[in-house]
């Protein structure tokens, strides 16, 4: 029997056609798919399978030098959501109406804000509180993620704020101490690398790459949490009672450059911080080191000290006042307009005598006025440990606008802008045996292991001898004490200081805005703390010897009763 | 058709003889099949060890995890309740008052100095400077000499 084909016909070519096409689609498709494309489909499934997550290290805590907490992290949750486990409605909403109650949230919500992204895991809500977390942990709800992050908490409340600074969303310091000792206190986050499974989990004993990140230090300042707030409250109430626009309050060890206490105002606070608002972004730098003023006649102490560190006068040499005095037929007069006839050195200081500093200023002459005002410190940042210091202006005899006038008025705290903070260092450096120390903020550093490294207190460089230091110790001594009631008279301590009261500078001149300021120290013999109150713009006028000097004098009592050291006003003086 | 039988009547029960050896050879056959299943066995006894045991250390981690948590939350807690503005709340609350004039007494024995700085915080102790002992007599140690 023999078997025949049956002839081709379009019923069999046409089927057998499009599945040969269909077959060479297939074939170019896989070609296009594994070979030509290979490495972006592997690339993305390596993507879809592998997890990547940082993981922040704990932040350092910032203490204050007696240890109490200032700033601290604590551990948060940040919740996200796979956005593939939620494709499904029911699974989805399911898992929000467990999630929503949780994170104080609305199921919907979370559910649009889940479909509507387009990348990958969704974060739902940042800094979580711990034991929420926990309890989301707890609950295992599909597709639900809980990454561990630190949140800042500051138990003191806005107290140092201006100081501390603050840190972004990122952890990484954006102000103040915050920002200037990011790496210490940042630590080195760590990393993981795994594989997971579609509903973003990581898959066990899949492949699991990590680095544990390492903690930052702890920050001792040299800030005392008590000194700090009783700083900010007393220049508040000052501002308030002067009606002035704002100021600054420091207090500083004077022998090691310690800052125990830094208020400005305006400043960064906490609790009304808004970053949104452009006006607050002014609030984030720190005046005491960043603005300029004219300090006015605290000026006359370093004028005195040059003169008698030179040997061109002592604090007893005499010249006459005639309430004026010509520099090329430019007059310079008295901050009252009063003549003092004949005053010794240490009668200039106590009548802040204009002329007297002139006086003096043209007794060294303009080069060693300079040379000594360099090593002071004047013209160039302190180097204090906050970002954003500004070096000061400090018209010099090579300068193309130099005036002779320029030295007579730079001798009584006129020509001349300096930062709060380069004034004190510069008064610390006359008071204290003659060292021009740093001033700084930071003490020491605790490492995770608990181990502590100090930071050492360093002397610049010798701005004057001991013995014009003194000299000079003794001079502001008798102008705090010029043998009736004086504001800036402790009531327990000895002290000495000056005041300062200079008029704003605008283009071509001054106007009527003033800033007083005091600058003391107590005790006299041997200052334990030095303390500068400047008011800016105080409404009232009044001079710095009213308005500043009387906020030193309480302030000296408090402090140093606190600081436990012995009263040595003489009626605690026991005589043997 | 006639059935036939494959062995003949009367036999039924009856073993025949085997050739001598084949008994033992049986028995290392059994042996060898056992050992041969143990070992087919072993990993997944050591893959359900190790799954059990990296669940335990999963386990460990997320509790050493909290504990860790935990403590810094009572870290910050200790913080918030020794916060200056906390203290002054609660001595305002038991009756007490910013001290306004304070009165200095002088006497003749200093008073202690208490140590404000958390004992944590404070440098650590300085280890001891190691002696000048040779290191060959540190051998003498192991040896049971009188001391």
């Amino acid at each position: 029997m023999s078997r025949h084909r049956a002839p081709g016909t379009f019923r069999v070519w046409l089927p057998a056609a499009f599945l040969a096409a269909f077959a060479v689609l297939v074939c170019v498709q896989l070609v296009k798919v594994q070979v030509l494309d290979h490495d972006r489909y592997a690339a993305e499934a390596r993507a879809v399978r592998r997890g990547n997550d940082t993981f922040y290290a704990r932040r350092g805590s910032i203490l204050d030098r007696n240890g109490n907490v200032l700033a601290t992290s604590v551990d948060t949750w940040d919740i996200y959501v796979s956005p593939r486990a939620w494709k499904d409605a029911e699974r989805a909403a399911n898992a929000s109406a467990v999630l929503a109650p949780l994170l104080k949230a609305d199921p919907a919500k979370l559910r649009v804000t889940v479909q509507q992204s387009e990348g990958g895991d969704v974060l739902l809500k940042r800094d979580v509180d711990y034991e929420t977390g926990r309890l989301i942990l707890k609950a295992a709800i599909p597709g639900v993620i809980a990454l561990a992050n630190t949140a800042r908490m500051t138990p003191e409340g806005d107290t140092g704020a201006s100081v501390l600074g603050f840190i972004g969303q990122d952890n990484v310091g954006l102000a103040g101490i915050e920002a200037q000792y990011n790496d210490i206190l940042q630590g080195k986050p760590g990393r993981a690398v795994y594989e997971r499974d579609t509903t973003g989990e990581p898959i066990p004993f899949g492949q699991y790459i990590a680095i544990k990140p390492e903690a930052g230090k702890d920050l001792v300042l040299t800030i005392d949490r008590h000194l700090q707030a009783l700083a900010e409250e007393r220049l508040a109430q000052a501002m308030k009672d002067h009606r002035a626009q704002g100021g600054a309050l420091i207090m500083m060890d004077p022998a090691t450059g310690e800052i125990l206490a830094m208020a400005t105002s305006p400043g960064l606070r906490y609790s009304t911080l808004d970053l949104s608002d452009n006006k607050q972004i002014e609030l984030l730098r720190n005046r005491a080191v960043t603005d300029l003023y004219e300090p006015g006649s605290v000026m006359k102490v370093i004028t005195a000290a040059a003169a008698i560190d030179a040997g061109v006068v002592s604090p007893n040499t005499e010249y006459v006042d005639n309430g004026v005095t010509y520099i090329y037929d430019v007059p310079i007069r008295n901050w009252d307009n009063n003549v003092y006839g004949p005053q010794t050195m240490t009668g200039v200081l106590q009548n802040s005598i204009n002329t007297g500093a002139v006086f003096m200023a043209q007794a060294l002459g303009a080069d060693l006025f300079h040379k000594y005002m360099d090593a002071f410190g004047f013209g160039r940042p302190t180097g204090i440990d906050l970002s954003g210091e500004a070096s000061g202006i400090i018209r010099r005899p090579a300068d193309r606008d130099w005036s002779p006038v320029d030295l007579a008025t730079q001798s009584f705290g006129q020509s001349i802008s300096v930062t709060p903070v380069q004034m004190l260092t510069a008064i610390a450096a006359a008071i204290n045996g003659g060292n021009l120390v740093r001033p700084h903020l930071v003490k020491a550093y605790v490492g995770a292991d608990g181990k502590r490294e100090e930071v050492a207190p360093e002397i610049v460089s010798r701005a004057v001898s001991a013995q014009t230091s003194a000299a000079i110790r003794d001079m502001l001594f008798q102008v705090v004490n010029p043998g009736h009631a004086h504001p800036a008279q402790p009531k327990n301590y000895t002290a000495g200081g000056k005041s300062g009261t200079a008029n704003v500078p605008i283009p071509n001149g001054y106007d009527d805005r003033q800033v007083a300021s005091f600058v003391g120290f107590a005790p006299a013999d041997d200052p334990k703390v030095l303390i500068m109150v400047k008011l800016d713009q105080n409404q009232d006028l009044m001079t710095g010897t009213q308005a500043a000097a009387p906020i030193f004098a309480s302030l000296a009592d408090e402090v140093l009763a606190y600081l436990n050291v012995r009263p040595d006003a003489p009626k605690y003086v026991v005589k043997p | 058709m006639m059935a036939t039988l494959p062995r003949p009547l009367g036999a039924h029960g009856r073993t025949l003889p085997l050739p001598p050896g084949v008994a033992r050879a049986n028995w290392w056959v059994i042996a060898a099949i056992m050992l041969a299943g143990m070992s087919a066995l072993l990993p997944v006894l050591q893959n359900s060890s190790a799954t059990s045991r990296g669940f335990r250390v999963q386990s460990l981690q997320a509790r050493q995890a909290e504990l860790n948590g935990q403590i810094g939350e009572l870290e910050s807690e200790v913080a918030r309740l020794t916060s200056q503005d906390r203290i002054e709340r609660r001595a305002r609350a038991i009756g007490l008052e910013p001290s306004s004039n304070p009165i200095f007494i002088t006497v003749d024995v200093p008073g202690p100095a208490p140590a404000k700085i958390p004992a944590e915080l404070l440098p650590s102790p300085q280890p001891r400077a190691a002696g000048a002992e040779p290191w060959w007599r540190s051998l003498f140690r192991w040896l049971p000499l009188p001391d």
